[in-house]
């Protein structure tokens, strides 16, 4: 169910297109209402944002499945968003993903049974100059090593 | 429409400014692959298959989704043109299993022939390839995801044309999938043409599956007859069988689609429920005879039972709506030779001294182009798709689209304004409508509107109507029923004339216009098909009757045939065990596709068609074994060596507009009324038999609707049955109205 509080934020998004457009607002309505489920989406919610902005499900699917910044399964308090795009593959960003699945003990898309973290493969994040690199929450890190990375994340409550 | 010219291959071609290339070059026959390009979807241009070189563009350019513009120089040929459909040809079937002999498109796929004509001769690719899931869309259509080459045709199909987006692309790079959400499935009325449109074998037919290869077919023009459309299609055969229908393009009449009804009702044709042998009833019992026996057997008891005791006037002759033009036109010419105005085939309808009448006056192309519609008692989208299509159309183009209607129903376009009223209302609504536009041109109002007064979906309707410049009103066949049909019909007729609207009568679907055009209705003296079952006939003929499912009153008129001293004659392309019940004769006949005829649609264009098979086992063409019975019954003027001949005879015979000079009553009715309406899926025996059809979601719509406050009324609870219908409580149905989805006539219609 998609709460009061976050229709009014949607509509808020649905003003600011032209009548009958509405569904040009999906992709802030799938963040607001993915921010209110533990951030991730369910199927379910996919289709009610759908029938809030009057657009057919599969519509709101493909926006949702298209941008890596929705979620489709539960994740962690935090999440290591881990760019795996060019400059950081060649800079062994997947050699890192190893690291940190094994370091966590858990597969990318999984959580640590702490519920605390999880790590995702996301395309280029725009810092290739400081590759590899990731993000976690609204801070990108860069110019990574296991070193780096244990200091990072062992900080990490 | 020539206005410049561009140069093709070193040849001038003359082309409309603004064009796209690809629709030049296919004008002129100039070959260029294609996969994701339509003509009647948006260009997508995602295949970049139609790379062609124009000179002066650094780089090859996408004939779909190029413009031309004069002096334009284009190459398909070139060296460059050849260089990238190669490598788009490479890079297409890197992901794309080389299975085809496995492949249910072998043979008749976009993506192999391009392959063979552009294609590389083996494959450089070594690494592995994807493998997409299949989903399972439902029972019409099949998948094999991983063939799918993601030209999103079947994607622009649904959001487009079928009106509802039901594929969609998820993921993105190589996780992208086409799919339905979740497992949804597929639920259009017109989801058969996706089929068509995918290039490749990723969705096919599933009745299909498997069975043959499309070279091994022959393909015959054909009509489908299941609306008032008459869809074009193809119906390929082999070895005597329908195998398959597609889609045959006639643009003024179905485009490029068609409907699952006509695309899959042919897998009844196959059904075990056949009727194959001429049987008589002998002593109570059933027995298989020759056909002379069978028709000596028919035309004795025909002059026993009627002619010789009482004349023509004791003999009677109902169909259903299926029948072809010819079958209608002979039936009716026997019964008046032998002095019989007994003749009907409005087997579904209670009361025939208040039967609609309105003329349609609008073509299909046209119904495009106009700009407001009222549409009254008709769940247009599904009791005829193809009509909905074009108004569709005409929706997206900005129409308004009013509705009145006893039950909200899905549209695939927006509304302006849905009115749900209980059938006893509509005729007050628009006596409402009819007055507030009399009283704004200031014409003079007839007294039985002296007392309506004006309500506000009535102003908003009028006003709608006096707006447009180009209406059309859309009666539907909710309405046949109605206590006030005929007021209805009238009050409609007078609306679009006052309003300069066009009318469009949806409410006899399948042949009935054929029907109309020659006089299947009784003339002077004669008996409709309810005072018949009332008047204790000596004799009767019936031709593709399923008593169950044609009449308003299925137990009355099962009773009244039943009757040791009535004759039955049964000509039947389906067994039928009420129609064994009360036969004295069953005589098989062919069905769909299996005979020659006529089909008249809406515009009352006539559209005849050859048989595509022979009719199986012993069998045989209606109209030759009409032919045949009149021989025997002695009558003159039925010689006829084909079908066209019989054509050739009628001329338009409707006498329709005579019969009428009713006043207008617009009493609305109080009190609960029942809307009796098959599933879309049930309206005619071979749509009924055909399983594919039957399994989906429209097919099986069989359930009462009514409100809270009917069901109270009536007391009925949710999860109860209505006449042996599972009930369904929702608001979406008019108070005071139960609207009944039932393939069966389960009881006594009111
Ligand atoms: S399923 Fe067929 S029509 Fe749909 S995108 Fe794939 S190839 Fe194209
Ligand atoms: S490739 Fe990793 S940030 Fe650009
Ligand atoms: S047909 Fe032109 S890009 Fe697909």
């Amino acid at each position: 169910m998609i709460s009061n509080k976050a229709k009014k934020q949607i509509d808020t998004w649905i003003q600011k297109y032209p009548k009958g457009r509405q569904s040009s607002a999906v992709m802030e309505a799938l963040k607001i209402v993915q921010a209110e489920n533990e951030n991730s989406l369910s199927a379910e919610a996919i289709a009610e944002v759908a029938d809030y902005l009057d657009m057919s499900s599969i519509a709101a699917a493909e926006v949702a499945t298209f941008y890596e910044n929705y979620n489709h399964k539960p994740v962690g308090k935090h999440t290591i968003r881990i760019c795996h795009n060019i400059s950081c593959m060649l800079n062994g960003a997947d050699d890192l993903v190893f690291y940190l699945e094994k370091k966590l003990g858990v597969k990318t898309g999984q959580v640590t049974k702490n519920g605390l973290l999880n790590v995702k493969k996301v395309e280029c994040l725009g810092a290739c100059v400081g590759a590899p690199m990731f993000q976690i929450g609204d801070t990108y890190y860069e110019n990574l090593t296991e070193k780096k990375i244990d200091d990072i994340v062992d900080k990490l409550k | 429409m020539a206005d410049i010219e561009i140069e093709i291959d070193g040849n001038v071609v003359k082309a409309k400014a603004g064009e796209m290339l690809i629709a030049v070059t296919d004008r002129e026959g100039i070959s260029v692959p294609r996969f994701c390009y339509h003509k009647k979807l948006s260009i997508a241009a995602n295949c970049r298959m139609c790379l062609v070189d124009v000179e002066g563009a650094p780089k090859p350019q996408p004939a779909c989704s190029t413009p031309i513009n004069e002096g334009m120089k284009v190459h398909t040929q070139n060296e460059k043109a050849k260089a990238s459909q190669k490598a788009v040809m490479e890079f297409l079937l890197i992901n794309h299993p080389l299975d085809c002999p496995i492949c249910d498109q072998g043979g008749e796929c976009e993506l192999q022939d391009v392959a063979m004509s552009y294609g590389s001769d083996v494959s450089r690719f070594t690494e592995g390839k994807r493998i997409v899931a299949n989903s399972d869309i439902g029972a019409l259509i099949h998948t094999d995801m991983t063939r799918c080459i993601h030209c999103t045709r079947c994607v622009r199909f649904g959001s487009e044309i079928g009106g509802i987006m039901e594929m969609g692309g998820t993921g993105r790079g190589e996780d992208l999938k086409i799919e339905p959400f979740l497992k949804e499935g597929i639920t259009s009325e017109l989801s058969g043409n996706m089929i068509d449109v995918c290039p490749v074998g990723a969705l096919t037919s599933k009745p299909f599956r498997y069975e043959l290869r499309t070279w091994q077919m022959h393909s015959v023009a054909n009509i489908a007859r299941h609306d008032l459309v008459g869809s074009n299609i193809f119906t390929q055969t082999y070895k005597g069988k329908v195998k398959r229908i597609v889609a045959r393009d006639n643009d003024s009449v179905n485009e490029t689609w068609i409907s699952d009804r006509d695309r899959f009702s042919y897998e009844g044709l196959a059904h075990e429920n056949r009727l194959l042998k001429p049987q008589i009833k002998m002593d109570g019992q059933w027995k298989e005879v020759e056909w002379d026996k069978a028709l000596e057997f028919a035309v004795r008891g025909l002059v026993d039972n009627a002619l010789n005791t009482g004349g023509g006037n004791k003999l009677g002759a109902l169909t259903s709506n299926t029948a072809t033009l010819e079958e209608f036109h002979l039936l009716q010419k026997m019964l008046r030779e032998v002095g019989s105005e007994n003749i009907d085939y409005r087997l579904n309808v209670k009361d025939l001294d208040n039967v609609i009448n309105l003329e349609s006056t609008i073509k299909l192309v046209e119904l495009e182009k106009v700009d407001h519609s009222l549409i009254i008692g008709a769940n247009l989208r599904l009791e005829q798709p193809m009509i909905n299509h074009r108004l569709r159309k005409a929706a997206l183009a900005g129409a308004s689209i009013d509705v009145i209607n006893a039950m909200s129903f899905d549209f695939n376009y927006r509304t302006n304004s849905e009115n749900i009223v209980s059938p006893g209302q509509t005729v007050a609504i628009l006596a409402e409508v009819l007055k507030s536009i009399l009283e704004r041109s200031c014409a003079e109002i007839p007294k039985y509107l002296g007392k309506v007064k004006i309500g506000d979906v009535a102003k908003c309707i009028a006003d709608e109507l006096l707006e447009s410049n180009n209406s059309v009103i859309i009666l539907g066949e909710h309405a046949i029923n109605n206590p006030q049909a005929a007021s209805i019909a009238k009050l409609i007729s007078e609306i679009a004339q006052q309003t300069g609207s066009t009318t469009l009568n949806v409410s006899a679907t399948s042949n009935s216009m054929a029907a109309e055009m020659v006089n299947f209705v009784p003339g002077q003296g004669g008996l409709n098909a309810n005072a018949m079952l009332a008047a204790d006939l000596g004799a009767y003929i019936l031709l593709d009757v399923y008593p169950q499912y044609d009449f308003h009153n299925s137990v009355q008129a099962i009773k009244s045939l039943d009757n040791k001293n009535t004759f039955v004659v049964s000509m039947n392309s389906f067994r039928d065990k009420e129609v064994a019940r009360y036969s004295d004769v069953m005589l098989p006949i062919a069905s769909f596709y299996e005979t020659s005829g006529s089909h008249i649609n809406i515009e009352g264009v006539m559209q005849s068609f050859a048989a595509a098979v022979s009719a199986p086992s012993e069998s045989k063409s209606a109209w030759k074994v009409l032919k045949v019975l009149a021989d025997l019954l002695e009558l003159s003027g039925f010689h006829y060596a084909n079908s066209e001949q019989i054509t050739g005879e009628i001329s338009n015979q409707s006498h329709k507009q005579k019969i009428d000079n009713k006043e207008i009553n617009i009493t609305a009715k109080r009190g609960v009324s029942v809307i009796w309406q098959k599933s879309p899926y049930a309206i005619d025996v071979l749509s009924r038999h055909a399983t594919a059809l039957q399994a989906t979601k429209i097919g099986q719509m069989h359930n009462a609707l009514m409100n809270k406050a009917t069901a109270k009324k009536e007391g009925i609870k949710e999860g109860g049955q209505y006449l042996g219908v599972p009930v369904i409580i929702t608001e979406k149905v008019a108070n005071n109205c139960i609207f009944v989805h039932a393939n069966q006539s389960t009881g006594d219609k009111s």
